[in-house]
């Protein structure tokens, strides 16, 4: 392709790892300064989401057994991880598409991994925050026990990672942006309300639990457990692989949902 | 990626794009090709398929059928090249707001590829090139929509492709700064990159493209030099009534062939033969009330617009 290029009098197509992070690094400084407004409100509203779930189940039940405690605690942190990516992106997505300025967006000439890429990371930036806040109110409020190892690290990173992915999977795949800025609120009142990350699936309808095993949400708060406490998460293996999963599947359906577009 | 005046063409060849399983064309068949340092315009009415061709050109929709190369590149099958070689402007405003205008110009000549020193230079230069020096330092969500305009072409060209597409890239822009944006445009080709400007504003890309196409319900209608395109109403005359606001449009004489009216403006073209008699019609119109003043000139690409799209009532 070098040579065919060159001898038509057109540059060579840019690729390779130094291209790549070339770009990534010019859309993350794109992202962070086109966020840059907005920026300290909505990390305002990720602290407020953690901390103020556990000061408010607090409030409401007192005497909350430490194994629930626990579950809670860690629970609110891993909330506060996957609402950025599948709430805090569509509604960005579906602004963009309001405005007119998706075509803008990604007319870009930059690797979609790079600029997805980019994105995670103010993910990553926005939500770690709120996730930090929510163990140490939970720490202050509940006197729990946290066995921190270094698997928070990539659990975490794997957490945003995949919910972005789904977010992002979901606001490119629906053409319209109002349903997608539906799905976003049904998605979130799941993730807080209707799902085992703020406490144990016993507690749900066995029917709900079951289909949880298949949903990302479970899976997220595990590894993030498995990171931050000992001895009460168990078949981690199969929670990595849901999460691989659907990663995967979501990063198919937004290149699919970016081509077909 | 810098311009280069080495030898490569752009083709739009047999292009088609078709919605409701092959119901609607939104492009039918169009073929044309721009050479590096021409300007070439893509006019059209509203919904005549101008936009939907571009975004095919850029990878974000992809042709039902036909072929789009530059070079040696398919950019239908490699998205990717397409983005890297062509430069977009599209006719919403970019987003912004949180950018000061030096930001705005830098972050995306570096996303373009360009060298740091090399992109802030070029992004001053722009920046005094566009007389939009007093808001260098400020923040988009400040600005007026004109200036906005000014920035979003100077982000698309700051590190320009080879092909460089502008969609309306005057809208909301004032005269005096327009002037400075078209300068901008012919300088791009000057320096080697295709052009392909997007408009239905007809008056301005007759002084400023060196071909255009026109494009009506999705075919290409005509295409050529601005000058070619107006060979037909040679010995022809634009014949133009400012109309009383308010007031209905005047019953035509049969020496009129064309006619538009927008606003209180109403165009015809008559032969050069019928001045007199048109002269005498435009003062009874003027006499009776119905217009206030009239003009005689050269008939314009407005008017051979006019004729090939069969528009008779608004542009």
């Amino acid at each position: 392709m070098t040579s065919v290029a060159a001898a038509a009098g057109v540059p060579t197509k840019r690729s390779g790892v130094g291209h790549w992070l070339d770009t990534y690094r010019a859309m993350l400084r794109w992202e962070v300064t086109g966020m840059r407004l907005l920026l300290p409100l909505t990390v305002v509203v990720q602290v407020l989401i953690g901390a103020g779930m556990i000061v408010g189940i607090a409030v409401l039940f007192h005497g909350i057994p430490s194994r629930n405690a626990l579950f809670l605690s860690t629970g609110a942190a891993v909330v506060t991880l996957i609402t950025v990516g599948i709430v805090v992106g569509p509604q960005l997505v579906a602004q963009q598409k309001q405005m007119g300025t998706y075509d803008f967006v990604w007319s870009l000439p930059v690797p979609r991994s790079a600029a997805a890429s980019a994105w995670i990371t103010l993910n990553v930036l926005i939500a770690l925050p709120g996730m930090v806040v929510a163990l140490l109110v939970a720490l202050v409020r509940f006197d729990i026990d946290l066995d921190v190892s270094l698997s928070v690290v990539p659990a975490v990173a794997l957490t945003v990672f995949c919910g972005t992915l789904v977010g992002y999977a979901m606001a490119h795949a629906i053409p319209k942006p109002e349903v997608t800025d539906g799905i976003a609120q049904v998605a979130l009142f799941t993730v807080i309300g209707f799902s085992p990350i703020n406490f144990p699936p016993e507690n749900m309808p066995g029917w709900l639990a079951s289909l949880h095993r298949y949903l990302p949400f479970e899976s997220m708060a595990n590894v993030v457990r498995a990171g931050l406490t000992e001895g009460i998460v168990h078949d981690l293996a199969r929670s990595y692989a849901v999460l691989a999963i659907w990663s995967v599947g979501c990063m198919a359906l937004t290149a699919w949902a970016l081509r077909r577009h | 990626m810098t311009v280069t005046d080495r030898p490569w063409t752009f083709y739009i060849e047999d292009v088609t794009k078709t919605y409701d399983d092959g119901a609607t064309f939104a492009n039918d068949h169009i073929t044309f090709q721009i050479r590096p340092g021409e300007v070439y315009g893509l006019l059209g009415p509203n919904g005549a398929g101008k936009s939907t061709l571009v975004k095919q050109v850029i990878g974000l929709l992809k042709p039902t059928s036909g072929a789009i190369t530059l070079g040696p590149y398919d950019l239908v099958a490699d998205p990717n090249v397409a983005r890297q070689l062509c430069s977009y402007l599209p006719q919403a405003q970019v987003p912004i707001d949180s950018f000061k205008v030096h930001e705005a110009l830098t972050v995306s000549g570096r996303i373009r590829g360009g060298e740091k020193e090399a992109v802030r230079a070029r992004a001053e230069a722009m920046i005094e090139a566009l007389a939009i020096e007093e808001w260098r330092d400020t923040l988009g969500a400040k600005l007026s929509g004109g200036v906005r305009r000014l920035v979003g072409f100077a982000m698309a060209t700051v590190w320009p492709g080879l092909l460089v597409i502008l969609d309306e890239p005057t809208n909301d822009v004032d005269p005096l700064r327009r002037r400075c944006l078209w300068q901008e445009i012919r300088r791009l080709g000057a320096e080697g990159a295709a052009v392909l400007l997007v408009t239905h504003n007809v008056l301005e890309a007759e002084q400023s493209v060196d071909r255009l196409a026109l494009i009506d319900e999705g075919r290409l209608i005509a295409e050529g030099t601005p000058s070619s395109l107006k060979a037909a109403d040679r010995g022809r005359l634009r014949l133009q009534l400012m109309l009383v606001p308010g007031a209905e449009t005047p019953e035509l004489p049969a020496l009129v062939h064309d006619h538009s009216r927008v606003g209180n403006h109403l165009v015809t073209v008559i032969d050069e033969g019928d001045a007199a008699d048109g002269i005498t019609w435009a003062q009874q119109a003027m006499a009776s009330g119905v217009a206030e003043e009239y003009a005689l000139g050269a008939t314009t690409l407005e008017d051979a617009y006019i004729r090939l799209t069969g528009q008779s009532k608004e542009l």
